[in-house]
């Protein structure tokens, strides 16, 4: 059965998604050789990263969010978009700092799974919902469709049946399943646990008993600080070594990292990866 | 053949603080409470043999007096009174050589045992253990201060007790403390600690970072029992046996306090002047 990663990028005025998927695309490339990596986008991509994606493939029917910033209205899409029967859904601002074969063998046994436990840098649980009041105040499952798994099958193509409908009319179905905390524009997360909720399909797609696969948020008020901050990197220095090695103000990272500010790619962290690949 | 075991105790006077004194008291719970040897590292042996009973020491480690690398501090008595002293702290990564036995219980002298749970030790197979959560006995006050060594940075550790077997592995980690320790100028500012004075608590802490390889482990396991402790901004009232009376001091209204009771914990009493008044008390009374 092909198994592959499969990621959505669309580049803004503000921010290169492409090079996020490149660097997360080395990031894998260096990490778990062989694995393949395919880029759904319509924004061209650099010559010399070409040769990390297993396939780019254009966005298909249309680009529903030609007209937003914030361009998540695509992402149901890429069920009908991987090329492969098992696939890992990732954002782009992530890497893949370690070996996630056993994740595979993990992800055998169920047809759809999202990650509900995330972790700080310091890799403690994240407990805080801080960016979830949406989720506890209206009892939403705590899905995060960051990092999510889907195998060609009836029940991934329902679940993705719905969540196309309710990203379509999010509106609608945020004012009857999201009253409390409002979000107040389309959210492939709060999307997601809707579909879940109306399915009825919590205990079938998520595990909060087991720690992987999962991944380290580093949205900066969820890390278990006191002193408030707006961004984690205001806080925490980032260390990247030859190998490609990262730590977190003196913790090394595993796992999936997701860096979530823009900023943390840097000419350093991609001239790493490009020198370790020979780019 | 059998392992020798016993537990260790520093007692390095300051001019305002009797840690000798401290020590006796201890060494006479220990020895009621744990049933095992123990020895002494001081710079002030004369002191020691010409004001107490030294037999309750199985051993006596003289180590030089020196003034070098002392710091000063304040240590309170109680939220209204406090006094600057130096804080002779720079010799607990030596222990490790210093020790004369082969499975040793290192006790800061301010830790008041009241039960027997530290004697299982010896019989774990876990050959370095230390507290990592702790319970303050107040209950009202922000224990965050005790997590991490600062707010971005590592899990904190309490050096106050520490089980350790001689083996190469510890050894390494004694010596990456000592490390630590001579390059703390260097090491607080990675690990984004703002106070220049040296704590074993931060030392042993990023050691045990290190040795878990930058990331959260198990390099040193848990002890048996809870790290209850108070802040020197209370005081201790009375001893009696395995009972403690404290006065605790009250939330937000300064110079006040409520009284708490416990029995059967051991507790590490950071107001040392309060300990010492204390013990004061028990010896007039024995």
């Amino acid at each position: 059965m092909s198994k592959g990663i499969i990621v959505l990028a669309q580049n803004n005025n503000k921010t290169d998604y492409v090079l996020q998927a490149s660097l997360l695309a080395m990031s894998l490339a260096d990490t778990n050789p062989g694995t393949c990596i395919s880029l759904v986008t319509n924004d061209k991509v650099p010559v010399e990263y070409k040769k990390f994606f297993d396939k780019i493939i254009p966005i298909p029917f249309d680009d529903n969010a030609e007209d937003e910033d914030w361009k998540v209205s695509n992402r149901w899409k890429l069920y009908h978009a991987s090329p492969y029967e098992r696939t890992i859904v990732m954002d782009t601002d992530m890497l893949v700092l370690q070996d996630i074969s056993s994740w595979w063998s993990f992800l055998e046994d169920y047809e759809l799974f999202f990650t509900s436990n995330v972790y700080t840098y310091r890799n403690e649980l994240v407990t805080s919902d801080f960016y979830r009041k949406c989720f506890t105040s209206n009892k939403l499952p705590n899905l995060y469709s960051g990092l999510h798994y889907f195998k060609k099958s009836d029940t991934a193509k329902e679940f993705y049946k719905w969540l196309e409908l309710v990203v379509n009319n999010w509106e609608l179905f945020y004012g009857m399943y999201a009253k409390e905390n409002y979000p107040g524009r389309v959210s492939i997360d709060v999307s997601a646990a809707i579909v879940s909720k109306i399915l009825d399909c919590n205990d079938t797609i998520t595990n909060s008993k087991v720690k992987f696969p999962s991944f380290t948020h580093m949205k900066p008020k969820i890390q278990n600080w006191e002193q408030d901050s707006d961004s984690w990197q205001d806080c925490v220095g980032t260390y990247i070594n030859k190998n490609c090695e990262i730590k977190i103000g003196n913790h090394k990272q595993n796992g999936i990292f997701h860096y979530t500010e823009d900023s943390f790619v840097t000419d350093e962290i991609i001239e790493r990866y490009r020198n370790k690949l020979n780019v | 053949m059998k392992k020798s075991k016993g537990a260790i105790l520093i007692a390095r006077n300051n001019g305002r603080l009797d840690y000798i004194k401290q020590a006796v008291f201890l060494a006479k719970r220990i020895s009621h409470y744990i049933q095992i040897p123990v020895s002494i590292i001081t710079d002030s042996k004369d002191y020691l043999l010409d004001k107490f009973d030294s037999s309750v020491f199985d051993d006596i480690i003289e180590i030089p007096w020196t003034d070098k690398n002392n710091y000063n501090r304040l240590f309170y008595d109680g939220s209204l009174s406090h006094k600057t002293a130096p804080f002779k702290n720079d010799i607990r990564d030596q222990v490790y050589d210093l020790s004369p036995y082969d499975e040793t219980l290192l006790l800061d002298t301010d830790y008041i045992i009241s039960n027997d749970l530290l004697k299982s030790c010896f019989d774990m197979n876990d050959d370095i253990m230390m507290f990592k959560e702790s319970y303050d006995i107040a209950k009202s006050r922000n224990e965050k201060e005790f997590k991490y060594v600062s707010d971005y940075s590592v899990d904190f550790y309490w050096a106050t007790v520490v089980f350790f077997r001689k083996t190469p592995e510890n050894k390494i980690y004694f010596d990456l403390i000592k490390h630590v320790k001579e390059n703390w100028n260097h090491y607080r500012r990675v690990y984004q600690i703002k106070s220049e004075l040296f704590r074993n608590d931060f030392a042993f802490s990023i050691a045990i970072h290190i040795m878990n390889g930058f990331d959260k482990g198990d390099f040193v396991k848990p002890l048996p029992g809870k790290h209850y402790y108070t802040i020197d901004k209370d005081i201790l009232w009375k001893i009696e046996n395995d009972k403690m009376l404290f006065l605790v001091e009250k939330e937000k209204y300064l110079g006040e306090y409520l009284p708490i009771k416990t029995k059967g914990n051991s507790i590490h009493v950071m107001n040392k002047f309060s300990l010492e008044r204390v013990i004061d008390k028990v010896a007039n009374n024995e």
